[in-house]
């Protein structure tokens, strides 16, 4: 990285770690929201971005963080902590045992049998009397933002940390070379079916911390919320309107995505939905490469409004 | 056993009503490798203008039905030309979050132009049913079901026997040899996403009349209709009706043996089950 890069790069964390001092309550809420959507859009660019899985069943490890903090709190009147530990347990346990069988399949039908996993899991805990069934639970309240925000703040570092150490690793390495081509990246010696767990696994453990801070900062969840499939398609398109398998790619997705459609919400009450619907359509035709993609090619002064039509008739008919 | 004969009549009536719907997926995804995420809205969309048919010009849910089927075929050829053959290239990923976005602005929109009531098309004889043996079937899910394998023996042969059938088998084998022998593909193309939701649309307005519908029922319909797919695989109608059938009779069962909350698990769980154990679809490949 060249010497301005760090400049902003350390500017942009002095704003962030100071926000708390000077930001106003809902500048702080908001922030949470954005940093905790930035933790899972990071935990789907490792298995999505990194290693080409377009996994649905993130949310499900969200679900079980979330689930995880809350009975520990509430049915076992254990600490916070000892929650995010169960809920990482019960993200690991599952990615483990369910990672093996689907990451087996390929394309379509490995994102149809996470987005089934998904609804099944969503189904099976509205039924568990332990999770509060359909009613779901009530957390203790505990009104602290800023304790909340510097949680959200630390596993979003931590979460893009991973995420660099993967671009330098031969760990990472590995995940990229089964994205683009898993055959060779097996005859070439990589134990794809290991790394491929691995990178599920360590999605999941970034996901479920994520649902596990939210459970306990929003005080109640419900099956549905929980696990969310409308969520995971957050993360994947904040990731890909970042640019997935980049480092900083998601996070930049998801805190513009929050702004913009924070903003829309305030002055058009209900039309973010609409706007969240066109952003993904016009992103996906327009420029799948994402927003680094758009740096890039600011730096390399070859962007100008031919850079669209360009990605639209790679892509068209 | 007169219960269970009647859970299970039950169940097969309305596995007729699921293949129709799973239909114009499996189409769309066998012939044109897009894995529609939108199906179940375009469901919703069908059966909200077979309600406004009903409810505005007195049209009978059932005689409606192939207006409702042009309506949504127009439609889905505009969507493919205009926006879907814009990203059939690009990789798999893209598609889904483009057919999820358009799932999201069709849903608002329905939301917004219908309000998020609870909408249902009675005719007058939604009431009337049929005894047979210690059977009651109620006569508007005997008519789904009727129209339902009509349209699925229907889907089969015209796939086999006509000339645009055979077009769009071609294309699903090998674009590039059927484009050598003069498919133009944008038109094929929208015109099998355009088949595919007129079969979306009249599986909407039969389900109007067997069921409640609000903006919101595309979801879990998209997910059902996949489960049938994955389980009757993607090359033959027939096996979708099987499949249909299939997630019908186990939904109906789960009903009656392990509880009602539980068929979300049921249908899910068979769906996730048959992708890892076989994911070509439990009937398999026939050619």
């Amino acid at each position: 990285m060249k010497a301005w890069q760090w400049i902003a790069m350390a500017i942009a964390l002095a704003v962030l770690a100071s926000l708390p001092w000077w930001g106003s309550d809902v500048t702080v809420q908001f922030a949470i929201n954005a940093l905790l959507l930035a933790v899972l859009a990071q935990g789907w660019n490792i298995i999505g971005g990194y290693t080409g899985y377009a996994s649905f069943g993130n949310s499900v490890f969200y679900g079980l963080g979330s689930y995880g903090v809350a009975i520990a709190m509430v049915q076992w009147h254990l600490p916070f902590a000892v929650g995010l530990l169960f809920g990482v347990a019960l993200a690991v346990a599952f990615a483990l045992l369910l990672g093996v069988p689907v990451l087996r399949l390929r394309g379509h039908y490995f994102a149809i049998a996470t987005l089934a996993l998904a609804g099944v899991m969503a189904a099976i805990v509205s039924n568990i009397p332990l999770a509060g069934q359909n009613i779901g639970l009530v957390l203790p309240p505990l009104n602290d933002d800023r304790l909340f925000y510097g949680l959200a703040l630390g596993l979003m570092l931590v979460s893009t940390a991973v995420v660099w150490w993967l671009t330098r690793s031969r760990f990472g390495f590995g995940l990229i070379a089964i994205r683009e081509n898993e055959d060779g990246a097996a005859v070439m010696g990589v134990n794809t079916t290991l790394y491929k767990v691995l990178a599920f696994t360590l999605s999941g453990v970034l996901s479920s911390l994520a649902g596990g801070i939210h459970a306990y900062w929003i005080t109640f969840l419900d099956p549905e919320s929980a696990f969310d499939i409308g969520l995971n398609v957050k993360m994947i398109i904040m990731a890909v309107f970042g640019g997935a398998g980049t480092v900083l790619g998601p996070v930049i997705g998801a805190f513009t995505l929050s702004a913009i459609s924070e903003w829309l919400s305030s002055e058009v009450t209900s039309i973010a939905t609409l706007f969240f619907g066109v952003v993904i359509i016009a992103a996906v035709v327009l420029m799948p490469h994402g927003l680094m993609d758009l740096a890039r090619r600011a730096r390399l002064g070859t962007l100008t409004w031919r850079y669209l039509g360009e990605n639209v008739r790679a892509n068209k008919l | 056993m007169d219960l269970l004969a009647q859970v299970l009549a039950n169940g097969i009536l309305l596995g007729g009503l699921y293949a129709v719907m799973a239909l114009g997926l499996a189409l769309v995804w066998g012939v044109l490798n897009i894995v529609n995420l939108a199906h179940g809205s375009f469901i919703m969309l069908g059966a909200y203008c077979s309600w406004h048919l009903f409810h505005y010009l007195h049209v009978d849910p059932f005689l409606g039905l192939p207006i409702t089927a042009v309506v949504m075929f127009a439609l889905g050829y505009g969507v493919q030309r205009g926006l879907l053959n814009l990203i059939v290239r690009a990789p798999m990923f893209n598609t889904l979050l483009l057919t999820f976005g358009l799932d999201v602005v069709l849903t608002y929109l329905a939301q917004l132009a219908f309000s998020a009531d609870f909408r249902a098309i009675n005719p007058g004889y939604a009431g009337s049913q049929v005894h047979w043996g210690p059977m009651v079937l109620p006569l508007v899910r005997l008519g789904a079901f009727a129209v339902a394998l009509a349209l699925t023996v229907g889907m089969w042969l015209f796939l086999l026997h006509t000339r645009l059938g055979r077009a769009i088998r071609a294309t699903a084998q090998n674009l590039v040899a059927a484009r050598l022998h003069g498919v133009e593909p944008r038109h094929l193309y929208a015109l099998t996403f355009a088949i595919g939701i007129a079969l979306a649309g009249t599986a909407g307005g039969l389900y109007g009349t067997v069921s409640q519908i609000n903006p919101y029922i595309g979801a879990s319909l998209t997910l059902k209709s996949f489960a049938i797919a994955i389980i009757g695989g993607l090359d033959n109608p027939l096996g979708v009706l099987v499949g249909g059938l299939f997630l019908g009779v186990v939904e109906a069962l789960t009903t009656l043996y392990v509880g009602p909350t539980f068929v979300d698990v049921a249908s899910f769980g068979i769906l996730a089950l048959v992708l890892i154990v076989r994911p070509t679809g439990l009937l398999g490949r026939t050619t």
